[in-house]
């Protein structure tokens, strides 16, 4: 049942010729990317940084802790950086560290010996100016391989969001425009929810839903009397399976998801390599070099156009450069706009695409932090269900400032929560010691029930990252100075998303053991987006529609960064819905001869 | 009556309070203790002694000690690279938190730790632990730090596991036993289904 195939062999790479495309970054947008365009019939080669890692072999989800030499905890050589730390100094966080790396915070979770290759050394990729909790993952598949799996669609509250409200601008796009694509990812990749019919979330082409427990349900019910919605998790897993996908199998409910920083060795939760790249490769026209540093996107010194992408090998350190008709970017939301700020000619001597001064700007993201934690004391002492069992708990769809409109602040925020037993009991929280400590870690365990809030973060012109004039990295590349922080609609917001789910607990009759108000740093949701953002006016925006560059017909950004407003939902399943768009449009264009 | 984190603090109270301890000794002597990799012969008894406290065996399963949790705290310290400043000084903690709890018993009993009564021990630990959702003296922040490490190490343990909280999962399920979402209830949204025209 588990046996899945093994990765298909690599192509030989041959930097002599010219590609259809070249893609720069394996995560969501680069293997759509890779995917829609070798469907289309395209020669592609993929770029990608980090290593391809037996990913098996790493995550080895179903191990045990105790057979564990660390009980799963990465080597104590290893530092990852904590909330204080990103709060009371300044990045480059791991300046002078005498750790031997330097991890984001995320490796300060269990399990992070089976993530340690995936994610950065921070002392090998640094950055400077405001505080900021950047994770990254150099690897085949990027963050995908270590998501939270949650799979939201966006809805014209969100596209248009300036008409809804007055503030900031409309995506070019609206939700017409993205459904039909939305629907080709929800059956591509697999997507477990259960219809709510909500006009602010629509609903995917939904798999088997995964199940709400006792505590979720009763929790449900109680919210229903105010209209607020909470529904199953909505996982990017296939929970009925693939039957065109050989490398991914429908998920178990074995029980890893909640226990780790991440990943699913049998890959059903989606991930980019064996969601999008090894069926690319096996249509024999993906090329896939990975160890290759993208520094700049090569220019025609005649035309303008896009070139290609000069790299350094990893390895051997050696620069080199990978031409194609098309040079695509989905190195992520931050660094496909540092590669774009560090591509300067003559031509484009603001950087590439960036005749409006935009790339950079309008940075957003999602704010979090705020949430509660309690128990449905009735439920204490009831037989134990396998309540991690489940690619997540539920999701609460936003409420705010839809047909209301909030005193204090505008957009909103959604909750992402669970309840019950999980491996690692919750309940080790309970403050005391001894037998009565221990029997009530025990028995409360399948009574608690938590969440925490995701919030829009208004794209500001003036939240931005640019290049450091002169720290650079391990490859001798400059490196992003942020300038980012929350203004006073996110406080105001994380404020209220408190104060609400303590409310909505209590409505329910969940005993409130803790509130959490405090607001994260930036950064932590790991939902970065915005930095090139498309629009209509190529004075204000960076893309087109179709992600394609105002200024540079043959680049196309298709990742985050194109996004005009952050929205509250998690942007996984947009940015390969926008990035399928985007690419049909782009081999149309090519067929044509219009690039 | 809804349960408040001081409701919780008391009921640990009472539990400290309630004469727990003694109901679990060991028959006959104990073994002498051996030294560990980090902590010398006697830290480590002591170490034994406080996680057993914080989790000790009761009628359902054992508790720290049978989990060797002070073992799996000593390993982990041994392991510590004692040239990176942060391990070093977390190291120091340790052993001074020791001493500290020692210093604390001899202010309650007038004996190091494991010379006191049980109920001896269970005041002193009290003490140290009065603090723990707050901490404010070396001692509090040390208890604070015994007690994740001991949770930690017991729930990630054989018996933490499967004996005492008797966990299921980490297993190939056909399909998690909630409830079908096709049984439940349609909630319908209050909001227009569209937003205001331009």
């Amino acid at each position: 049942m588990l046996l899945r195939a093994p990765a298909p062999p690599p192509k030989d790479v041959d930097l002599s010729r010219t590609y259809d495309a070249v893609i720069v970054g394996s995560g969501a947008a680069g293997g759509m990317a890779a995917h829609v365009l070798t469907s289309h019939g395209l020669d592609v080669l993929m770029l990608e940084a980090g290593k391809k890692l037996d990913i098996e072999a790493e995550l080895k989800s179903m191990e045990w802790p105790y057979d564990h030499p660390r009980r799963g905890e990465k080597p104590y050589t290893s530092h990852a950086l904590r909330f204080n730390e990103y709060t009371v100094r300044q990045p480059p966080y791991a300046q002078g560290s005498p750790w031997k790396t330097v991890d984001s915070y995320v490796q300060g979770w269990g399990g992070s010996d089976y993530t340690k290759n995936i994610v950065v050394n921070e002392q090998d990729h640094p950055y400077t100016g405001t505080r900021y909790a950047w994770v990254r993952a150099r690897v085949l598949g990027g963050k995908t391989n270590i998501w939270g799996r949650l799979a939201l669609r966006l809805s014209d509250y969100d596209f248009k969001a300036k008409t809804h409200d007055g503030y900031g601008d409309d995506w070019p796009i609206s939700y017409a425009d993205i459904a039909p694509y939305y629907d080709k990812v929800d059956l591509y990749l697999g997507i477990a929810g259960h219809p709510e019919g909500l006009p602010h979330l629509p609903d995917s082409l939904f798999q088997r839903s995964t199940r709400l427990n006792a505590a979720e349900l009763r929790l449900r019910q109680s919210m229903a009397r105010s209209g607020r919605v909470l529904t199953p998790y909505r996982a990017g897993v296939t929970t009925d399976g693939l039957k065109h996908n050989k490398y991914r199998s429908r998920c178990l409910g074995r029980g890893a998801c909640g226990r780790r920083v991440g990943g699913c060795d049998i890959h059903a939760a989606f991930d980019s390599p064996t969601g999008l790249i090894y069926p690319a490769l096996d249509t024999g026209r993906l090329t896939l070099r990975t160890g290759s540093i993208a520094r700049e996107v090569t220019v025609d010194p005649g035309t303008g156009k896009a070139r290609g992408i000069a790299f350094l090998d990893a390895g051997s350190g050696q620069a080199l450069e990978a031409k194609g008709r098309v040079v695509i970017l989905a190195a992520s939301t931050l660094e496909s706009a540092r590669l774009m700020l560090l591509s300067r000619s003559p031509q484009h001597p603001n950087g590439i695409g960036n005749s409006s001064g935009h790339v950079g700007h309008n940075f957003c993201e999602h704010v979090m932090g705020p949430g509660v934690y309690g128990f449905f004391k009735d439920l204490a002492g009831k037989p134990r269900t396998i309540d991690d069992g489940r690619p997540g708990g539920f999701y609460i769809a936003r409420y705010r400032n839809l047909r209301e409109r909030h005193p204090s602040f505008i957009r909103g925020y959604g909750f992402e929560g669970s309840s019950g037993t999980e491996m690692f009991p919750s309940t080790t929280r309970l403050t005391g010691f001894g037998a009565s400590y221990k029997k009530a870690v025990r028995e409360m365990s399948s009574a608690a029930v938590h969440m925490g809030g995701f919030g829009e973060v208004l794209a500001r012109y003036e939240n931005a990252v640019g290049l450091d004039p002169e720290v650079k990295d391990k490859w001798g590349i400059p490196v992003l100075r942020f300038s980012f922080q929350f203004g006073d609609n996110e406080r105001k917001m994380a404020a209220d998303m408190a104060d609400t789910a303590r409310e909505m607990f209590e409505e329910a009759g969940i005993d409130v053991l803790h509130v959490d108000r405090k607001v994260l740093t930036e950064g932590w949701s790991i939902h970065e987006l915005g930095t090139a953002r498309m629009g209509t006016d190529t004075r204000t925006s960076v893309l087109s529609p179709f992600q394609q560059s105002h200024d540079v017909k043959n680049l196309f950004v298709v990742d985050g960064s194109s996004h005009v407003s952050a929205s509250c939902q998690n942007p996984t399943w947009t940015i390969m819905a926008l990035a399928w768009r985007s690419c049909d449009y782009l081999a149309d264009q090519l067929r044509q001869g219009s690039l | 009556m809804t349960l408040t984190r001081r409701d919780v603090l008391r009921l640990a109270a009472a539990a400290a309070a309630a004469p727990l301890v003694p109901r679990v000794v060991v028959a006959g002597a104990a073994p002498a203790p051996a030294a560990g990799r980090f902590f010398d012969a006697a830290q480590m008894a002591l170490l034994d002694e406080l996680t057993e406290m914080i989790i000790p065996q009761d009628e359902h399963s054992g508790g720290a000690r049978a989990a060797g949790v002070a073992a799996y705290i000593d390993g982990r310290l041994g392991e510590y690279d004692a040239s990176i400043p942060d391990l070093r000084e977390e190291r120091e903690k340790w052993k001074a938190g020791l001493a500290l709890v020692d210093a604390t018993a001899r202010e309650v009993a007038g004996t190091p730790f494991l010379a006191a009564t049980p109920e001896q021990r269970v005041a002193a630990l009290t003490r140290l632990a009065a603090g723990e959702e707050d901490p404010k003296t070396d001692g509090e922040r040390f208890f604070v730090e015994l007690k994740r490490w001991t949770t930690f190490g017991y729930y990630t343990s054989r018996i933490g596991i499967h004996e005492e909280m008797e966990y299921k999962g980490n297993t190939l399920l056909a399909e998690f036993s909630g409830t079908d979402p096709a049984t439940l209830p349609t909630v319908r949204p209050h909001e227009d289904p569209k937003p205001a025209k331009p």
